[in-house]
């Protein structure tokens, strides 16, 4: 299955450990890559991708910002957070500006590519260090 | 002969970026990973890299008493640290710790390359933002760099660190002991050894002295939206 990915972390060489995940996967294409929230608005309206895997913490629009913003903008593309924050209230505000699924950094490497074909497919998919919180699938 | 690199950070992502990056280049290699300070002391010791890059905010140990450790143990290691932040504190500090090369994350694309090159050389590498800084607290203060000018860091022993760093970041004594090798008795006593250096009277008081310190680094979360009426639900 084909899965047309942008990239969105405020650090250049997470962007390459995370792309450098995702492109082993057969079919995925990491078709752009965003340094800010802002630049993500304006990349996703021009490359229309399926999934943005997108950082909070970011530099001029924070992944949250983001994320509202596209929801209205491009209603289609299904959001994935990445972040360093291990907190389910962060979690919730994610959930709630739009995004399908939550996965911390330090645990990408193993929930990444589950997280991004789960949303690919309008699911949800939560995962916090140690817990996956019930109820939300 | 190919340069061996070891790399130590907590984030599996950052090290397959940083692996990523450095292996393009001929005559380079990755020997080994680490995903605290703790992997990386043993990790060094057993595969003799001839550089080893740190972050220093990996838990466990951080990056900056992984570097010193190293260096105690074998003054010839070569040590660059990464780091999110770039207070002159850290700065001074990694300085102090021995680290020949220093890089902010945020420009380690640009930056890692040639300081990995430069220690290759027998050189340092501080990454240019950071010899601005530097030179900029410099100028402001008026005075030149002194090798007495303890660092801020206080008086707490190598092994009261790395205590202060594994409660800050909730362990408990019990689970601080095991970690450690230590017995929870001699764990306890540390504790109030330090809560008495640092007079203090909670664990919170710990936490940000940790934070301040450099001995845990975090990412604040972003400032929360502004109220509007009426929100987006869910999807």
């Amino acid at each position: 299955m084909t899965i047309r990915i942008l990239v969105v972390d405020d650090h250049p060489v997470v962007r390459q450990g995370l792309k450098t995940l995702l492109e082993g996967r057969s079919g995925w294409e990491v078709i752009g890559e965003a340094s800010d929230g802002a630049e993500a608005v304006e990349k996703a309206r021009n490359l229309n991708p399926d999934v943005m895997v997108l950082d909070v913490t970011m530099p001029r629009m924070n992944g949250l910002e983001a994320c509202r913003v596209l929801r209205r903008q491009s209603p289609q593309l299904e959001i994935l957070f990445v972040t360093q924050h291990d907190s389910p209230q962060m979690m919730r505000e994610a959930l709630d500006a739009g995004a399908r699924g939550y996965v911390v950094k330090s645990n990408a490497a193993r929930d990444l590519l589950a997280a991004v074909e789960a949303v690919s497919q309008h699911r949800i998919f939560t995962a916090l260090n140690g817990r996956d919180i019930a109820g939300l699938h | 002969m190919k340069l061996r690199i070891l790399l130590a950070d907590d984030h599996e992502i950052v090290r397959r970026g940083l692996r990523a990056l450095l292996e393009k280049h001929e005559g380079w290699e990755v020997c080994g990973e680490a995903s605290d300070g703790r992997e990386a002391m043993e990790k060094a010791l057993q595969l003799k890299p001839d550089v080893v890059i740190v972050d220093i905010g990996m838990p466990n140990l951080n990056g900056l008493d992984t570097t010193r450790q190293l260096l105690q143990h074998d003054p010839h290691f070569k040590v660059i640290v990464l780091t999110i932040t770039d207070s002159d504190q850290v700065i001074r500090e990694a300085l102090d710790a021995g680290a020949r090369g220093f890089v902010l994350k945020s420009d380690a694309a640009r930056d890692l390359v040639s300081a990995v090159e430069a220690l290759q050389n027998k050189r340092m590498f501080f990454t240019p933002r950071v010899n601005d800084l530097v030179l900029a607290g410099f100028l402001e203060k008026g005075h030149t760099v002194s090798r007495n000018e303890a660092p801020k860091l206080p008086t707490l022993t190598a092994r009261e660190r790395e205590i202060t760093q594994l409660l800050a970041e909730g362990n408990s004594s019990k689970e601080v002991a095991c970690l450690l090798n230590l017995s929870t008795k001699t764990v306890e006593t540390h504790r109030s050894n330090i809560m008495r250096k640092l007079s203090f009277h909670s664990i919170r008081d710990l936490v940000v002295y940790a934070i301040k310190n450099n001995l845990i680094q975090i990412e604040l979360p972003p400032p929360p939206p502004p109220k509007s009426p009426a929100g987006p639900t869910a999807a």
